[in-house]
């Protein structure tokens, strides 16, 4: 019990890190994960191939690939981010990826009919998205959406790479300084709380917005 | 409705565009591609490391004892004494970066951290990347085995299993020496772990049978054990490893500086005096 408090300010000092990255990424791909779920409806194909290209590119390779070459290989190419930065841009570009597939997903469940109907009964085009369909989509994709974010309090591990420390990092510290497993216990409970209290977030935001389904 | 000749238009932009980018990128890379092997930066930094009073240094903040984390998140440890002491007489600061140790000759070329100070061990494929100090400290590969099931030679490895740190020194020597020990093991490989904490886990556990270690961190973790009596340490034909700090190869001032007072706190017994703090039992 001494123990654990004696490693839990490191831990908790880590724990800053790992909530940045989470908030940042969750700030930053949530509206260009709607753009790009715009773009890729777009009537203009050359936007189209360049989205499902991009799309492509963040779905078919490891995160830890995309965080080594926005940190390293840009800095190479003369576009050099500072570390926390360059994890917040590569964690955003993919999670917009992910996230614009489950937009696109909640924007097709809205049936044709619904946007004719706007038509004739006037409503302009911003009106019908922002009044009509986006309220529906939000409501269909939330489990889905909570997956992702599930997901992504794991995922930030991943910085460890570009040398910041995360949560995880600082377990792995105090293991190898005191060559025991305990902490790696400890972090393992703090991300059981991080997730269950990211759980129980969506599920009252499932229950408010089941008011008017 | 869009119209066609709008549809037409916008393609055009869009695709032109596009392709503006690609070749833009491509001309970054070639260009990259000619400054020599991934080095971006080629001039003496030590003006600039001079002005700014400040240096930045990398590590790996679990490898213990030479840069580590105290219970507090300190950075501490026989390297980080050392190099604070070292640039403390030139009026210079040091910020200790953590970066992950598989990147550290990658983080050193592009600039991100000035040096590697950090139980850096001198090896013919590092000299290629970096530059080296003048060696400060001397220690060994050793192998490290439960006492029970008496290895007690190297040739003892005979068909057994064993373990080592992904990219250390004692890893590349184990493959450059094929007959020191490498014949020896089971199916002629060896597992590699990140971190050696997990790599003793894993000997306590009875799933590899031996672990190829510096003996720094030899000595550190078999202290640290509940038993340090159940484990055998045995010395064997590896040559001594010298450790020394890694600069770029463009660095030549901040090198002889270094140099020149690592000599100095050899010579006054400063470097003993932390030596003693570290290393002895």
């Amino acid at each position: 019990m001494n123990y654990l408090l004696e490693i839990l300010p490191s831990l908790l000092s880590g724990l800053k890190m790992t909530l940045g990255v989470f908030f940042f990424t969750i700030i930053g791909s949530v509206p260009l994960g709607i753009i790009v779920s715009l773009g890729m409806k777009s009537e203009y194909f050359t936007i189209r191939w360049l989205i499902n290209g991009y799309i492509w590119v963040m779905r078919g390779t490891p995160l830890l690939l995309q965080l080594i070459f926005v940190y390293y290989g840009l800095g190479m190419m003369g576009v050099t981010f500072p570390r926390f930065e360059a994890a917040i841009f590569a964690f955003i570009i993919n999670y917009a990826a992910y996230l614009a597939e489950i937009f696109r997903g909640g924007l097709q469940s809205v049936p044709r009919g619904q946007y004719e109907a706007a038509k004739v009964l006037g409503f302009t085009r911003t009106q019908t998205f922002f009044k009509i369909i986006l309220p529906q989509v939000i409501k269909i994709i939330v489990p889905s959406f909570g997956n992702e974010v599930i997901n992504l309090v794991k995922d930030t591990s991943l910085v460890y790479v570009i040398g910041l420390g995360d949560i995880l990092r600082a377990g792995n510290i105090a293991a190898s300084r005191d060559v025991t497993l305990i902490p790696y216990l400890l972090v393992g409970l703090i991300y059981l709380l991080m997730t269950a209290i990211v759980t129980v977030l969506l599920r009252r935001t499932e229950k408010r917005l089941n008011i008017w389904r | 409705m869009v119209s066609m000749k709008k549809k037409i238009i916008v393609n055009t932009i869009v695709g032109l565009l596009f392709i503006g980018v690609v070749a833009w990128i491509s001309v970054a890379l070639n260009s990259t591609a000619k400054q020599s092997n991934q080095t971006t930066i080629q001039t003496d930094e030590w003006q600039r490391i001079k002005q700014d009073k400040q240096i930045t240094i990398g590590l790996d903040d679990t490898f213990v004892p030479m840069g580590f984390r105290d219970k507090n998140g300190k950075i501490i440890g026989f390297d980080v004494d050392l190099a604070n002491a070292v640039f403390k007489t030139m009026g210079i600061q040091v910020k200790w970066q953590p970066i992950d140790w598989s990147m550290k000759e990658t983080e050193l070329n592009t600039g991100n951290i000035d040096a590697i100070w950090n139980g850096y061990t001198k090896t013919a494929a590092r000299a290629k990347k970096v530059a080296f100090s003048n060696s400060y400290h001397k220690a060994t590969q050793v192998l490290v085995t439960l006492k029970k099931n008496n290895i007690n030679r190297f040739s003892d490895m005979q068909g057994k299993v064993l373990g080592d740190q992904t990219a250390s020194s004692g890893d590349e020597s184990f493959n450059k020496y094929p007959n020191i020990l490498k014949k020896y093991v089971k199916d002629q490989k060896v597992i590699g772990y990140d971190t050696f904490d997990k790599a003793f886990n894993d000997l306590n556990a009875g799933r590899i049978d031996g672990l190829l270690i510096d003996e720094d961190y030899a000595r550190y973790y078999v202290a640290h054990q509940a038993n340090p009596q159940n484990y055998t340490v045995t010395v064997g034909g590896f040559s001594v490893d010298e450790t020394a700090v890694g600069f770029r190869k463009s660095d030549k001032q901040l090198r002889q500086a270094v140099n020149e007072t690592l000599a100095k706190f050899k010579e006054d017994g400063r470097m003993s005096l932390i030596e003693d703090k570290w290393f002895s039992n």
